[in-house]
């Protein structure tokens, strides 16, 4: 994120966003590990504690607002994407894929929260790290539930096909389960949590860059800015599915590995 | 029964990547290594084949 002084700073040239906007300085001194994503990383396991602590403190069999709203969160991760997907050992699971998506949700969130408005997730590596521990867990618990013998013969030798066909499946199959899997997941929200938050910059910081400029030009700023509002409200939608996205796939995964024929 | 089609287009996704991925990756190897220009297209062609073949033996057999 710019600074406005810089912005002014640079004359009357429009430069629009870029990657760059996204390399934020470090906050205290140059340690590298003291920047705004990091405490932003911190944040959001304190409000998401915060949050659930309370809803679950005073659980009553008539809920409170607040025990109503976290509980409703719960049930969806426990039965949509839990029961629905995984079966009947998905039990197991539950806090796995619901600190999973209460975690992304609120990091994504943070993208169009004032003050806040960065998302965590458009920083790669958040999102690489998310991904390896999904990939982490449905091979683990793939290879608990089937051997590690069976485990891999299931996914590299597809039943019913003639023997020298295997050289040309084996190796998508293998690239499909270690390479493709953990690299796309993290990928698809790493990339929806960039793209949207350059498109923010680019019609908030467009739209006050016309602001500045001729008569002609600051008569055309609030459409810039009603975009902006507009693709808020639809980063919003995004930053939601792009959660539900990377759980449900987690669970698919996990599914898919205590499932006992592909 | 659409979570399990909703499974199924994801890992169709998968496959329709690293097939074309994997064997156009060899192509592209094979024509830097030998100097030639056709292998890239016909690993292409070959990853996205069986890919599809993949796609067919575990969702279109069982009907």
């Amino acid at each position: 994120m710019r600074s406005m002084f810089s912005f002014r700073a640079e004359g009357g040239e429009f430069i629009p966003p870029s990657s760059k906007d996204f390399v934020l300085p470090p906050i205290f001194g140059d340690n590298e590990f003291t920047t705004k994503p990091i405490f932003l990383v911190i944040f959001s396991v304190i409000i998401i504690s915060i949050f659930f602590i309370a809803a679950s403190r005073k659980a009553s069999i008539v809920p409170s607002k607040l025990q109503f709203a976290g509980e409703s969160v719960y049930a969806y991760v426990r039965n949509d994407l839990g029961k629905d997907i995984i079966g009947h050992e998905f039990m197991r699971f539950v806090p796995y894929l619901f600190t999973l998506f209460v975690f992304i949700l609120t990091n994504n969130i943070f993208g169009i929260v004032p003050l806040i408005q960065f998302p965590t997730m458009s920083r790669i590596s958040f999102a690489y790290v998310l991904g390896i521990i999904t990939f982490a867990v449905f091979h683990y618990v793939g290879i608990r539930h089937h051997g590690i013998f069976k485990y891999l013969k299931d996914i590299l030798f597809m039943p019913g096909v003639p023997k020298p066909v295997y050289i040309l499946l084996t190796p998508i199959e293998i690239a499909t389960y270690l390479i493709v899997r953990p690299l796309t997941i993290s990928l698809r929200l790493f990339a929806n949590m960039f793209a949207g938050h350059l498109l923010l910059m680019i019609f908030i910081l467009g739209g006050h860059h016309l602001l500045e400029g001729a008569i002609g030009l600051k008569l055309v700023s609030p459409f810039a800015f009603a975009f902006g509002i507009a693709i808020t409200f639809f980063e919003f939608l995004v930053q939601c599915l792009q959660a539900y996205i990377f759980t449900l796939l987690t669970a698919l995964y996990i599914g898919g590995a205590l499932a006992d024929e592909h | 029964m659409s979570r399990i089609n909703e499974g199924a287009a994801w890992t169709i996704l998968g496959y329709l990547i690293s097939g074309p991925l994997f064997w156009g990756g060899i192509g592209w190897a094979l024509d830097k290594w030998l100097v030639t220009g056709y292998f890239l297209p016909i690993g292409l062609l070959l990853g996205m084949g069986a890919a599809l073949y993949l796609v067919w033996l575990r969702f279109g057999r069982e009907g």
